[in-house]
């Protein structure tokens, strides 16, 4: 009997009936280490497109001119998976998502990209559509054309003494225009990126 | 607008039924549904029940970047549902295949070309938190003042 009237007691509170009806949990807050798709800081863009290179998912990054006529990494939602990889490896630090770029910047770790050209010289035929598709050798010595035996040795690559020859390969930026003017596939460029910290 | 009619669009709200369907994901985004159903997140507090039927559905959750199997099946399910209706897709696959779109996979991404979707949830895998407000915003524009539509 006193039981119930313990009951009646506690359900004529206001306080439980409001409980009762419209308690929620808590609303959920992203946490600031999440890493959500990446957004831009502000930082220039250099250009050197290792966020494009290193990006896992088809189709999620691209750089772009935007309106004032610099460049500038736009992502598309719906292709992005949020791996944060771009952020980690970009140079100029455009981008930034969660606390990528504290954490690298408290833990001194960073990305160093090279870029190495190997050519097969039982398939390659000399005909220099790769050092003249090359848009450094095209910065460096605008003279050379077809066949690519013009005589300048600041070039990435050219033919010299009728093969092919590797000159500056630290010149290379990993474009990979090289690999698609290529009629035989015998240039290829392997990207290698590797990750470094400093202790001390 | 009349009374009745406020007091059936406020419960209409609070009442949605969802049923999801795996056109062909890594599952990922069938994990994160499940983590809305959990405690933690716990969708019915907001009136979202999972009813694993069309027929009873309201709203169809699509996950998976539509493998070729479901060419028919899906249009026939999506005919199932009764008005009104709406699909969610959940994660990149339904809307661009992700990973999984790649030469000489069998996969026909988007899903919006086989069946109408009104609102797709980017991400790999979204946050149930995603999820949950866009099924809540998505409820609220579609079941209000439906007789008039």
């Amino acid at each position: 009997m006193f039981s119930i009237f313990c009951y009646l007691r506690e359900f004529l509170r206001p306080e439980w009936w409001k409980k009762f009806l419209f308690v929620k949990t808590a609303p959920l807050v992203t946490p600031p280490h999440y890493r959500d798709f990446p957004v831009l800081t502000g930082n220039e863009c250099s250009h050197e497109l290792r966020c494009m290179m290193i990006c896992p998912a088809p189709g999620a990054i691209e750089v772009l001119k935007n309106a004032e006529g610099k460049w500038e990494p736009v992502i598309y939602k719906g292709h992005c998976i949020r791996c944060g990889l771009c952020v980690e490896a970009c140079p100029d630090n455009v981008l930034t998502s969660g606390d990528i770029l504290s954490v690298n910047e408290k833990e001194k770790t960073y990305f160093l990209a090279s870029y190495h050209l190997n050519v097969d010289d039982s398939i390659c035929m000399r005909c220099g559509n790769c050092s003249v598709a090359c848009p450094v050798n095209k910065e460096v010595d605008p003279q050379l054309a077809y066949t690519a035996t013009s005589s300048s040795n600041e070039v990435i690559m050219r033919i010299k003494n009728s093969k092919l020859t590797i000159i500056h390969p630290e010149k290379c930026t990993g474009c990979k225009t090289c690999e698609e003017a290529c009629p035989n596939h015998a240039i290829t460029v392997a990207r290698v990126l590797e990750g470094f910290q400093d202790e001390d | 607008m009349s009374f009745l009619q406020s007091l059936k669009n406020n419960v209409r709200q609070r009442s949605i039924h969802v049923c999801y369907v795996n056109v062909g994901s890594c599952n990922g985004c069938d994990i994160e549904i499940l983590a809305c159903l959990a405690p933690r997140y716990d969708i019915e507090q907001y009136g979202i029940y999972v009813h694993n039927n069309p027929r009873e559905a309201d709203i169809l959750l699509i996950t998976g970047a539509f493998c070729e199997q479901w060419e028919d099946k899906l249009a026939d399910l999506w005919d199932k549902i009764p008005e009104p209706k709406a699909a969610v897709t959940i994660g990149n696959c339904p809307v661009s295949g992700c990973v999984f779109n790649r030469r000489g996979s069998f996969v026909d991404p988007p899903v919006s070309k086989h069946i109408p979707v009104t609102a797709s949830i980017p991400g790999c895998p979204p946050r149930p938190t995603e999820i949950l407000s866009t099924i809540l915003s998505v409820a609220s524009e579609l079941f209000k003042d439906y007789e008039d539509k």
